[in-house]
């Protein structure tokens, strides 16, 4: 906690406070104790001072006792020798502040000086004072206004409110500060000024309309009436949160955690803004200064920073109008506030029924990939301050030049930034690339990493679909679907062959450190595995265990993917389980999938093994890609396939067999696995592992033919795969017998299975 | 042969929720309803307790819809010309609420504005002293416009909002919050999804006495035996303590019904089909007291016959 500001915040306090009592003496001196006071437009009596302190203040005398608790909140300002954390201290010099503000309003509308006079100023829809007929600011904002507002902060459609407290460097600043929050949906409040001048001049000055209607309100040109915009947000508590007068610590949680606003101080911060600011961190609001003011940087009352210092002057930026965008930025950052993007902005049409669309050669104007060019994608994680959101660059020639059906190399590297990013979800996301880009109608995408394979069609190339439009689809989908872990995303198309170049090779070097991490991701180096029970909707007492080497049974879900999930959708169907204790590692038993699973499965499971097939194995819903079953003749277990129509040892095909494996069964003996959990070191490890396959589909031998060389490798068991036999050697299980005989499967040596 | 009945032991209840406010809680409404209470399944009362009943919402709508089946303009009448008539003849037909619902657009084909959607609202409620429930027409967009202006117009009559989905529900719960309204909350047949629903609801404040869960349902032959189990698996979930899914339940047997064949074609049908009035009408009444055995506790019906026989049900079925 800076001193300085401890020592500022408290002095402005002291004054403010003074002034209030003086203001309200002399106005129960003229005028009476009984004469009532009140805010015209509001039922919620005097909001912040109801809602802090629980006093339904209706008339002059009910203040007194409210000037008596400000006083108490008022601590000695700092010795000068003294050295301590002044964050208490300090916060109650602001609620102080906020109740003396408000009592100052109070008396002024007694007087007849609020809302503020102003003749000749319009304003496009607010409060209506009939004896104001020649102009005047806003003054506090109606309850009508406050829930209507106050419905779209809650649904998210509006993301918060900026307070601008003071006057821009230049109207030019004031008007572009202005704009880039309304684009962003963001309300906007005005007061204070700088020796005089407000940034409600400044923008009245360049025509720029406000009142309800555009979202812009200007309370008044001092700093004090910036205390009607802490009555908004303790009436929004008090409306939408349930909440009564007198709860302050429930409306300060609920307006830190809901009401996504935010303070920007323009030009020189003086004691009583220092103090109001205070009052304003109590509520979870941060500052943004855009002078040099000391910071406090460490999170608490607020969600992240308190108090930013960005001297306009020093930031980076071309010119003024770019550095008022940077300013707005860094303030929505600092907050947290999300802004939703609903529109894909492409000049086709957008959408998952396009996901699946084939543009054959012929229909094709450009490819990037394939057999003869190269295309790439690589995503990673960076600071948010080196990620500059939804900006698009292309490095290098578009395909503007070249013919009909030509290709060419391509890179698509994204950066994105985010409070709740990890490393670990870059492959997540990167993932996703392939189901973004596939959306648009006209251009295919295959593979992943650098193996992408990417044609636009004609159709589409003639409806201006160029390379800025992957990066445009990229942003907008990676804030509209992961916008709880991602803050910001910058796209960067190369086709420059040096720079392609530069970046492919850090893309395969990030590839290969993936890779390695993923082999190191095992189920003994972490301590949550993470359930599914998103099936349950037709299989309704099947819950998955997802572990870093037991992927989902559809395939669909790797432990990485639920892990992202679960912070994407806290409340949804992939929640974390703690392992708990461990009860037997070989069978694969935790105390905490036990637990999970029982209840998740709503008793119908009582005990779940890991590792094993035949004791206790994991249930199935569905949409298993392989399933495992014990063949007992053979000592060992057959693997069907999805995609294997055929007979089995087992005397059932696929389909006949799924009946038996899946509805959230326990079957000893038979097991719906995804076709990966094949290459795990845990694949049946109970039940002696990989060794026990006696017989596979042959469409697995193929596909998975090089997964399978680092499993004979593991295994020490170089020839195996031929010693498994298939549907083309047999399907009963004479002929296995026959078969495992002749080649010696090492399953006939093994221990017995039950 | 002295004959034991198994009995099973519950642990949870089913959460009471009113609807409609009197003049006393600071509404206009001269009747208010209350639902849900049940410590079992519903009519087992040797195992426990159903202190309310199961009652009867009936549709109306802001016009004279389009595609209603003849049948109900023969049963309403001109009623149907005017939505406060319409409320009216409901509340005489025997509704214990009335379920106002918006048609997606107006005679014109032109969308229902928030100006429309209040005067409406104003008209129901001053035609009926029963409460309250306002659909909106189904799209996302449109629920958010007509349900937020209902909910300002309705201010304080604990009216019912609906549909409250997975993609609009912000916006429904914060014009519930905002003037002390209840929610319908739509999930599509899933126990989960229900759940999930309730717990993004409570996250935004709205406490769980002002939810109604709708688990969505199909009409006989159509898929009620999905929509049963679904919302026999809730209420086997409540019962036995899940806090998620103590809601009450409501469910439109009668959109459902009326959309079968079955009720909606008179002609060249199997004469073994009988009557159509008669068939229709049953259509409605098994699908809607099927439903009332698997756990609802809010049936919203469309035809004045069908209420009748279902009250007649839900009577005989309480009589133990």
């Amino acid at each position: 906690m800076s001193k300085y500001i401890a020592t500022r915040a408290i002095r402005g306090a002291t004054g403010l406070v003074g002034e209030a009592e003086r203001m309200l003496s002399q106005a129960i001196a003229d005028k009476g104790p009984e004469t009532p006071v009140q805010f015209p437009n509001t039922a919620y009596y005097l909001p912040t001072i109801l809602g802090l302190t629980g006093r339904e203040v209706s008339t002059l005398g009910d203040l007194v006792p409210l000037m008596e608790r400000a006083r108490s909140l008022l601590h000695p300002v700092p010795a000068s020798q003294l050295w301590k954390p002044y964050l208490g201290e300090t916060l109650d010099a602001g609620v102080g502040t906020l109740l003396a503000a408000e009592t100052i309003e109070a008396v002024r509308f007694v007087n007849g000086e609020q809302p503020e006079r102003w003749p000749g100023f319009e304003m496009g829809g607010g409060t209506d004072y009939p004896h104001l007929k020649d102009g005047h600011l806003n003054g506090p904002i109606d309850d009508i206004q406050l829930r209507s507002w106050g419905i779209q902060l809650v649904d998210g459609r509006m993301p918060g409110f900026a307070a601008i407290v003071g006057c821009a460097k230049s109207n030019e600043v004031a008007v572009e500060l202005v704009r880039q929050l309304q684009q962003r949906n963001i309300l906007i409040f005005l007061s204070g000024n700088v020796n005089g001048r407000s940034i409600i001049h400044q923008l009245q000055e360049e025509g720029v309309e406000m009142g309800y209607d555009t979202y812009i309100v200007p309370f008044g040109t001092d700093t004090i009436s910036a205390i009607y915009a802490l009555g908004f947000a303790t009436r929004s508590a008090l409306t939408f949160g349930g909440m009564k007068g007198g709860m302050p610590r429930e409306i300060f949680l609920y307006n830190k955690f809901r009401v996504f606003a935010f303070v920007l101080a323009l030009g020189e911060v003086d004691d009583l803004k220092y103090a109001a600011a205070a009052g304003a961190i109590s509520y979870g609001f941060p500052v943004i200064a855009d002078t040099v003011i000391p910071e406090i940087r460490p999170s608490g009352v607020t969600q992240y920073e308190h108090v930013i210092s960005m001297p306009f002057d020093e930031i980076q930026a071309e010119n003024d109008l770019e550095r008022a965008k940077k300013m707005v930025q860094k303030a929505i950052e600092v907050r947290g506030v999300k802004i939703r993007v609903t529109e894909v902005p492409i000049p086709v049409p957008y959408g998952s029924a396009f996901e699946g669309e084939v543009v054959r050669k012929n229909d094709m104007r450009v490819e990037f990939g394939g057999k003869h060019t190269r295309a790439f994608e690589y995503l990673y994680m960076a600071d948010s301050d080196q990620v500059e959101d939804g900006k698009v660059s292309i490095v290098g020639p578009t395909f503007a030049d070249l013919p009909e059906q030509g290709a060419m190399d391509m890179g698509i590297v994204i950066k994105v930034a985010g409070r709740k990013m990890q490393t670990d979800f870059e492959p997540v996301l990167e993932r996703q690339v392939h189901y973004f880009i596939n959306g648009a109608s006209g251009i295919q995408h295959i593979g992943q990493r650098d193996i992408a394979w990417i044609r636009i069609s004609k159709a589409a190339a003639d409806r201006g679909f160029n390379l800025e439009h992957f990066g445009k689809i990229l942003i907008a989908r990676f804030h509209a679907d992961f916008g709880a872990i991602v803050d910001k995303v910058e796209v960067t198309i190369y086709t420059d062959p040096d720079k392609l170049k530069f970046w492919l090779e850090k893309a395969r070097t990030a590839y290969d450190f993936r890779n390695r991490r993923l082999a190191d991701l095992t189920d003994e180096a972490v301590t949550e595995f993470y359930s599914c029970t998103l099936c349950q909707s037709f299989a309704p007492n099947h819950v998955c265990v997802v572990t870093p080497q037991r992927l989902g049974l559809c395939g669909a879900y790797n432990w990485l993917d639920c892990k992202a999930s679960f912070q994407i959708n806290p409340t949804g169907p992939n929640q974390p389980i703690n392992k708990g204790t461990t009860i037997d590692p070989v069978k694969g038993y935790w105390s905490g999938p036990i637990e999970f699973t029982r209840q998740a499965s709503h008793g119908f499971v009582q005990d779940v093994s890991l590792y094993s097939i035949m004791e206790n194995p994991m249930t199935a819903c569905g949409c298993f890609e392989c399933i495992v079953m014990l063949i007992p003749e053979a000592n060992g277990v057959m693997v069907v396939s999805r995609e294997d129509p055929s007979m089995t040892p087992a005397g059932m095909t696929f389909s006949t067999l799924a009946g038996m494996a899946g509805g959230g069964l326990q079957t000893p003996g038979v097991m719906g696995v995804g076709k990966y959990y094949l290459t795990s070191p845990k694949f049946i490890s109970a039940d002696g592992g990989f060794k026990r396959v006696v017989w596979m589909s042959s469409i697995l031998k193929q596909t998975m033919a090089d997964e399978f060389v680092q499993v004979l490798e593991r295994e020490e068991a170089p020839g195996f795969l031929d010693q498994v036999a298939d549907e083309t050697i047999c399907t009963d299980v004479d002929g296995l017998l026959t078969h495992m005989t002749e080649v010696g499967h090492p399953a006939l040596e093994m221990d017995p299975m039950f | 042969m002295p004959v034991e009945i198994p009995k099973e032991k519950w642990t949870g209840k089913v959460r009471l929720v009113t609807l409609g406010a009197t003049a006393a809680e600071g509404g206009t409404r001269t009747r208010r309803v209350t639902v849900g209470g049940g410590t079992t399944l519903p009519f087992l009362f040797f195992e426990g307790d159903m202190p309310h009943k199961p009652v009867i919402g009936i549709e109306i709508r802001d016009r004279k819809p389009d595609d209603w089946s003849p049948l109900l303009g023969l049963a309403w009448g001109e009623a149907m010309n005017d939505p406060g008539d319409w409320a009216k003849a409901a509340e005489q037909a025997g509704a214990d609420a009335i379920v106002l619902a918006f048609n997606l657009a107006d005679a014109d084909g032109k969308a229902p504005t928030a100006a429309h959607a209040k005067a409406t609202v104003r008209k129901v409620l001053q035609a009926t002293g029963l409460p309250v429930i306002v659909n909106g027409p189904g799209q996302a967009d449109l629920d958010n416009e007509l349900l937020v202006a209902a909910a300002e117009e309705g201010a304080g009559e604990r009216l019912v909002l609906g549909l409250c989905e997975d993609r609009n529900y912000r916006t429904i719960v914060a014009a519930a919050l905002g003037h002390g309204h209840l929610v319908q909350a739509r999930t599509a047949m899933d126990v989960n999804l229900a759940k999930q629903l309730n717990i993004l609801i409570t996250d935004m404040q709205l406490p769980l006495d002002r939810v109604l869960m709708d688990p969505t349902t199909g009409a006989l032959g159509y898929g009620i035996e999905y929509g049963y189990s679904v919302m026999e698996r809730l209420r086997i979930a409540a019962l036995q303590g899940d806090s998620m899914t103590q809601c009450p339940m409501i469910v439109t047997p009668g959109e459902e019904a009326w959309k079968a064949k079955e009720s909606k074609v008179g002609e060249g049908v199997p004469k073994a089909w009988g009557d159509w009035q008669e068939r229709a009408i049953n259509w409605e009444l098994v699908t809607a007291s099927s439903l009332v055995e698997s756990g609802a506790d809010i049936v919203v019906l469309r035809h004045p016959e069908s209420v009748k026989r279902v009250h007649a049900m839900i009577d005989a079925m309480m009589a133990g």
